[in-house]
């Protein structure tokens, strides 16, 4: 069978996703750090400030992620095909049904892949649009506690939070959903690319995506 | 400061230098110009300054005793010798019939005009029976007083926010006063106890400019709660150095090192504490070397137990499980693990059977 090489994630989008990667990654580490610091350090009159250093690592991570979002959320509006909103949610028929596919193959139940379709399959769709939507309250929340005494997010803060340990809390916990996101989507990724010969793993390095000539 | 903490006499006037003095620490503590103290002393000595009526409903009468008794006398006098207490059931000398002819007569003669002090939360619950207090309820005696005040000045964590008696399951239905009242302008000094200063500075303020000070989103003057403990302690640069105490009495905690991993709520509470202090002896509890509970914070006594630890525990969803936050999320995150370790074995346990399970991969072949 031939295959032909379709280009299908735009620069934006791909630099979208390993920002997030790697501020993800970052806020993670610094974000364990913060809230329990392991290191124990009785040294006084160094000037290694540990715990400052990884607040403002954790800050510059937090720019990075809200940048890396504000970009997706552009590409959902202004991106390409395959990065518009409408194509990642089930609300047309080739979506609907594409989700149908997508979910039966996943629980084994057949084999088929939609083969005409080269964007995201819609289960992912929707996770990647709840992602969005949970890193849009991390960001409000992050920024609430970064800046507790600024007007406007003390006034969104308390409005969708509450007091800064109501915010603190949901914030950690909003953490756990990107590291248990990280691991299915890590998983499902590699399953997509052992099953089916579009490159799906390289497509996010190159842009390109493959699918049998055939298909127009 | 030093001559008031020692001073052991019962006198129960203010000097003039008391007085001068507790006026400087209230503009101190409301950072305005010390070119305003004579009109503070203005308004504080003016013959026409509103009575106050004292309202106590569930709480423990703690932010009074703070208010009268403590080590510094003169602030204690000096919010006697300001407001004009007409009803206040602990100090005053009335009982029965005649503290509530006190009460009404107040009432009808000052009405607007007064000032309202409510300590203590209200029971709303079961037609507010939890709490009578002449035979009435909280409620109704709030519904009454409330509309005629000028403005209500809510004293303590139990009249702000509900303090413990709101706590889960919160059995009476407490609430705090700016839930129930709505038209008379309600200020919060939450803390159990608050501050004497910061009570003193918002009485002080209104007696002075006629209005209430200016108020975060939480309704709490922005003089006294404008800032974080955690920004203004004096442990703060052993936690940005990384210096913690890990339990209480190791080396850390011996050296002052920073209370954080021992729970202390002071990133996460707005309160004047680290610098307004306490008792004329200039300490507060970050300073004595226990943690910051939190206590000016709306229900600190659910979200900010367990107090040693750093973050609520979190409640297993259909169980009565409770464990800490990283501990659920340890386990969400194996669960998942466990889930992608079965998903993977039946893709593998398949192919093992079928042979090559992808059509294309058959077409391929």
């Amino acid at each position: 069978m031939i295959y032909e090489k379709h280009y299908v994630w735009s620069i934006l989008l791909r630099l979208y996703h390993w920002s997030l990667v790697s501020s993800v990654v970052t806020l993670a580490i610094t974000g364990f750090y913060i809230n329990t610091p392991w290191t124990l350090t009785t040294l006084e009159g160094t000037g290694l400030y540990p715990m400052l250093t990884m607040r403002n690592i954790h800050s510059l991570a937090g720019y990075l992620f809200t940048a890396a979002i504000l970009v997706r959320i552009f590409l959902l509006i202004f991106g390409n095909r395959h990065e518009r909103i409408l194509d990642l949610l089930p609300v047309t028929s080739r979506n609907i049904k594409n989700m149908s596919t997508t979910l039966c193959s996943y629980s084994y139940l057949h084999d088929c892949q939609d083969e005409e379709r080269l964007g995201h399959n819609v289960v992912a769709g929707v996770i990647y649009v709840l992602t969005i939507i949970v890193a849009l309250f991390q960001m409000a929340s992050g920024f609430y506690l970064r800046l507790p005494e600024s007007v406007f997010w003390q006034k969104w803060g308390v409005m969708l939070f509450g007091t800064q340990q109501h915010a603190r809390f949901e914030h950690h916990l909003m953490m756990w959903y990107f590291i248990v996101f990280a691991l299915i989507h890590i998983y499902l990724v590699i399953w997509n690319d052992l099953k089916h010969p579009d490159g799906i793993t390289s497509s996010i390095f190159t842009g390109n995506k493959f699918r049998p000539r055939s298909i127009k | 400061m030093t001559d008031t903490a020692q001073s052991t006499d019962l006198n129960l006037q203010v000097d003039r230098r008391g007085f001068l003095k507790g006026c400087t620490m209230v503009a101190a503590a409301l950072g305005i110009s010390e070119a305003m103290i004579p009109k503070l002393v203005e308004a504080a000595t003016s013959a026409q300054r509103p009575p106050v009526i004292w309202l106590h409903f569930q709480e423990c009468t703690g932010c009074t005793e703070s208010l009268l008794r403590a080590s510094h006398p003169d602030i204690g006098r000096l919010i006697l010798d300001i407001i004009s207490l007409d009803y206040h059931e602990t100090v005053m000398a009335a009982a029965g019939h005649q503290a509530e002819k006190s009460l009404h007569d107040t009432l009808d003669k000052y009405a607007g005009k007064f000032l309202c002090v409510v300590e203590g939360a209200i029971p709303t619950k079961d037609n507010g029976i939890y709490c009578k207090i002449a035979g009435r309820t909280a409620v109704d005696i709030l519904a009454e007083v409330a509309p005629k005040a000028a403005a209500i000045i809510a004293i303590g964590a139990c009249a702000t926010y509900g303090g413990i008696q709101a706590a889960q399951p919160n059995p009476t239905g407490a609430k705090g006063v700016q839930d129930l009242v709505s038209g008379t302008p309600v200020i919060n000094i939450p803390g159990c106890p608050p501050n004497p200063i910061s009570f003193l500075g918002t009485v002080l303020h209104y007696l002075t400019f006629n209005r209430l000070p200016v108020t975060d989103n939480l309704g709490r003057p922005l003089f006294a709660y404008g800032r974080k403990i955690h920004d203004h302690c004096e442990r703060r640069a052993h936690f940005d150095e990384g210096r913690f105490a890990e339990e209480f009495g190791d080396f850390g905690h011996r050296n002052g090192y920073c209370l954080y991993k021992l729970g202390c709520k002071g990133p996460e509470t707005f309160s004047n504490c680290p610098s307004a202090r306490f008792n004329d002896v200039d300490v507060w509890p970050v300073s004595v070397g226990h943690g910051c509970i939190g206590c000016t914070e709306p229900n600190f006594w659910d979200t900010m137990t367990p107090f040693y630890e750093r973050l609520p525990n979190v409640q297993i969803p259909g169980t009565s499980g409770i464990t800490d936050i990283d501990s659920a999320g340890k386990t969400i995150l194996g669960v998942a693990a466990a889930a992608v370790g079965i998903h993977a074995a039946i893709g593998i346990g398949k192919k093992v059977i079928k042979g090559c399970g992808c059509k294309n991969e058959n077409k391929e072949s």
